[in-house]
């Protein structure tokens, strides 16, 4: 059995601590990737938009099992039973510390040194008997989880991933997660804050709605045409960020103030005094990845709507049969699951991929 | 969680696993019967109203729809007739909600990875345990079905005394002469009992259930439980043959399974309802017009009353006596009335305890009875 995960952020971590859950070792898996320490990347963002607590809730943490989770986990080793009392109103929201820590443990514990080659991975094709991945392999089982293909910048603008300080007047161009956070942070700091936003955001407590993370919603999801799939997919993955008075309360007292407003674009007259903060997210769309446009390049794969068409197990299907496997992992892998740039949806591609091992094994 | 049918189906049939094992360990149908009635219940409320109207169920919704099934699963027993003992049914029915947590929280998502991306559906090993629970317990009402007592419905009046020495339920009619019980599992249902010394005679029995009886001219006492188990609801005792009549008496059943007696109407006896050296909850009873006392509770009992009313009585409405451990409360006591021959403890006396026996007492109202509360004879009454 040789099998590899090309990337090495957070849900190559996932599909690493999966794979291992399920019984392979260290030696049977290869993990191809810029980076020895999976957590670096994205520690960095939310380091740069002052992220504290997570979105996700007490099962969003990297381990294979969902129990115990991370609630369980700070209450014990802090000594109380807040946590379990949040978890079960659905109210909790781990420290992103304590998500840290925890992904350090699952690291530290799983041998990902040991599996964790350093290298950029450009180009998988698909070969007797498996992948070659840059001439090297075949490798039976491959897991693409290559990440973001990189930040979606607007011209003359920091991202709100990058590291930055606030000005006295800030523009915050973008209605998500990211943008909501960042209207706070600036609020805190003291700068008048200019929404910039073609229409409000949804409010939801995940990414998506619940449903969607299960076969529930997911089924009906996976038996929709082409199209309306697409279409279902752009209104899922609109801009959003919770409800709650945490979001609410200081927004509507800047408002009051006059230091919050929203605009649908920057004035010019105002555009030269005011920062301009970009909480745009990602470039969207496989061709966006270099990695992802070349092997669909060079195998003619199905694509709709600049997104990868998977099976609902999250794997390639042109590419993968009894013997062998390309699973995708993170935000190219939304065909198969919305969620799919969430820790929820590293989870689900490790685990299909998982399964097919074992069917294989 | 959001389940999908087949998952809350599954789920729900794998936890009761704990449950199914310990109602066959206790080798009682009563038990099986819950569990079964559970499954039922909450199965038909997942298709028709679970999954349809709870798209996503958080976790601290459990506890609302737990309270919700067991009031249905409860109010279905009574309807059926299951003779489960209240304490048992309500353990049996709290380790299956406990275990259905344990297992939804931490079992499966433990053994299954994609449990919840699953919608709680558990895969084949899980679906082979949710059918093995199912064919069980249906196999268990069968065999519960199949080996139940006959049932004898009796029309018009029968000249007794009935003698029953087999488990069997005997329902309607009118029997002169009394009925004389001499096995478990028998239950008089809806019987009218006219004379004899006794009017049920119960001896050397367990799981014997008398629903909705009538009692009337016994001369010595309407029911007589000596070393039984029994469950006495919604009797009526009225119209005695003599002045030393008891209407309900259970006696020397310290060895068998608590003894219940609950709704019951007794008029005009010497005494309403008596124990000794036993365990019976006495329950929300209406005892009028008794000679000597209302309720007694004594010789190293161990009993409960509660809820029970008590009117117009000549002495004593409750006591608790004779090294008895009692605990009274919710009562209602008005118009005990004195007994005139000086004993300051038959003076009008709502709740007494006497001679070294330990009563608690709490929330019992009392009315026109001039000797109170009181303890006699080296014996105590506490507030708890």
């Amino acid at each position: 059995m040789r099998c590899a995960i090309v990337g090495s952020g957070l849900a190559a971590l996932a599909g690493y601590a999966t794979l291992r859950h399920g019984g392979l070792r260290p030696e049977e898996i290869v993990v191809l990737g810029t980076d020895e320490d999976p957590i670096a990347c994205w520690r960095q963002r939310a380091a740069a938009i002052r992220q504290r607590r997570m979105r996700s809730e007490s099962d969003g943490h990297l381990g294979a099992a969902s129990f115990p989770g991370l609630a369980l986990r700070e209450a014990w080793r802090c000594g109380t039973l807040r946590p379990l009392v949040e978890t079960v109103a659905d109210r909790y929201h781990p420290t992103v510390e304590e998500f840290v820590r925890h992904a350090g443990q699952v690291v530290d514990s799983s041998g990902w040194q040991t599996s964790f080659v350093e290298r950029r991975v450009e180009r998988v094709r698909a070969v007797d008997g498996g992948f070659e991945l840059d001439g090297d392999g075949p490798f039976a089982h491959v897991l693409i989880a290559a990440g973001h293909p990189g930040l979606r910048r607007l011209p003359g603008t920091v991202h709100a991933y990058e590291p930055h300080e606030y000005a006295a007047k800030v523009a915050i161009v973008g209605a998500g997660m990211a943008a909501a956070t960042e209207w706070l942070n600036a609020l805190a700091a003291g700068s008048e804050v200019v929404s910039i936003r073609r229409r409000d955001p949804v409010r939801r407590p995940l990414n998506v709605p619940r449903p969607f993370l299960t076969k529930r919603g997911l089924a009906p999801f996976h038996r929709l045409p082409d199209h309306e799939r697409a279409a279902r997919l752009r209104e899922l993955t609109q801009p959003s960020y919770p409800p709650g008075r945490a979001w609410d309360e200081p927004l509507a007292e800047a408002a009051r103030d006059g230091r919050f407003v929203v605009r649908p674009a920057l004035e010019e007259r105002t555009a030269a005094d005011v920062q301009v903060i970009a909480a745009t997210g990602f470039e969207r769309g496989f061709d966006r990845d270099p990695l992802l446009a070349d092997l669909v390049a060079a195998h003619g794969l199905e694509t709709y709507d600049r997104r990868l068409v998977l099976a609902p197990d999250s794997t390639v299907p042109a590419l993968t049969d009894p013997r062998r496997t390309l699973s995708i992992a993170g935000a190219p892998a939304q065909w198969a699951f919305p969620a799919a740039d969430t820790i929820a949806g590293a989870k689900y591609a490790a685990r299909a991929f998982l399964r097919r091992l074992c069917r294989t094994r | 969680m959001s389940y999908t049918l087949t998952g809350r189906i599954q789920s729900r049939l794998a936890a009761a696993t704990p449950a199914l094992l310990v109602a066959l360990a206790l080798h009682r149908w009563w038990a099986i019967e819950l569990v079964a009635l559970m499954l039922a219940a909450g199965l038909v409320l997942d298709s028709t109203v679970y999954h349809r109207f709870l798209g996503y169920q958080p976790a601290w919704l459990a506890v609302p729809l737990g309270i919700l099934e067991l009031a249905l699963v409860y109010g279905l027993a009574r309807e059926l007739g299951i003779a489960a003992p209240l304490r048992g049914a309500l353990l049996l029915y709290g380790l299956a909600w406990a275990s259905a947590q344990l297992f939804a929280h931490a079992v499966y998502p433990r053994l299954r990875l994609e449990y919840g991306e699953s919608g709680g559906e558990l895969g084949r090993a899980g679906a082979l345990t949710a059918v093995a629970v199912a064919t069980t317990v249906v196999g268990g009402l069968g065999g519960a079905y199949a080996v139940r007592p006959p049932t004898v419905h009796l029309h018009g009046t029968v000249q007794g005394p009935l003698v029953i020495r087999h488990a069997q339920t005997i329902v309607g009619g009118v029997v002169r002469g009394g009925i004389l019980i001499r096995a478990d599992h028998v239950t008089l249902r809806d019987v009218t009992v006219v004379g004899g010394e006794y009017g049920v005679d119960i001896e050397h029995a367990q799981h014997v259930m008398l629903d909705h009886v009538r009692l009337m001219h016994f001369s010595l006492d309407g029911v007589r439980a000596l070393d039984a188990g029994v469950m006495v609801d919604h009797c009526s005792v009225t119209a005695p043959d003599g002045p030393l009549t008891t209407g309900v008496l259970i006696s020397y059943s310290m060895g068998r399974p608590m003894s219940m007696v609950s709704r019951c109407t007794i008029v005009g006896v010497r005494e309403g309802i008596s124990t000794h050296s036993s365990m019976v909850d006495v329950m929300d009873n209406h005892v009028i017009g008794t000679t000597v006392r209302a309720i007694s509770l004594s010789e190293m009992s161990m009993d409960m009353a509660s809820g029970n009313q008590v009117e117009s009585v000549k002495g004593i409405g409750i006591v608790c006596m004779d090294h008895s451990t009692c605990e009274i409360k919710h009562n209602t006591i008005a118009g005990a009335e004195v007994d005139g021959d000086g004993d300051p403890s038959r003076h009008g006396v709502a709740i007494e305890s006497y001679f070294y026996a330990e009563a608690t007492v709490g929330h019992n109202t009392v009315i026109a009875s001039p000797g109170g509360v009181r303890a006699f004879d080296n014996s105590t009454i506490s507030e708890g």
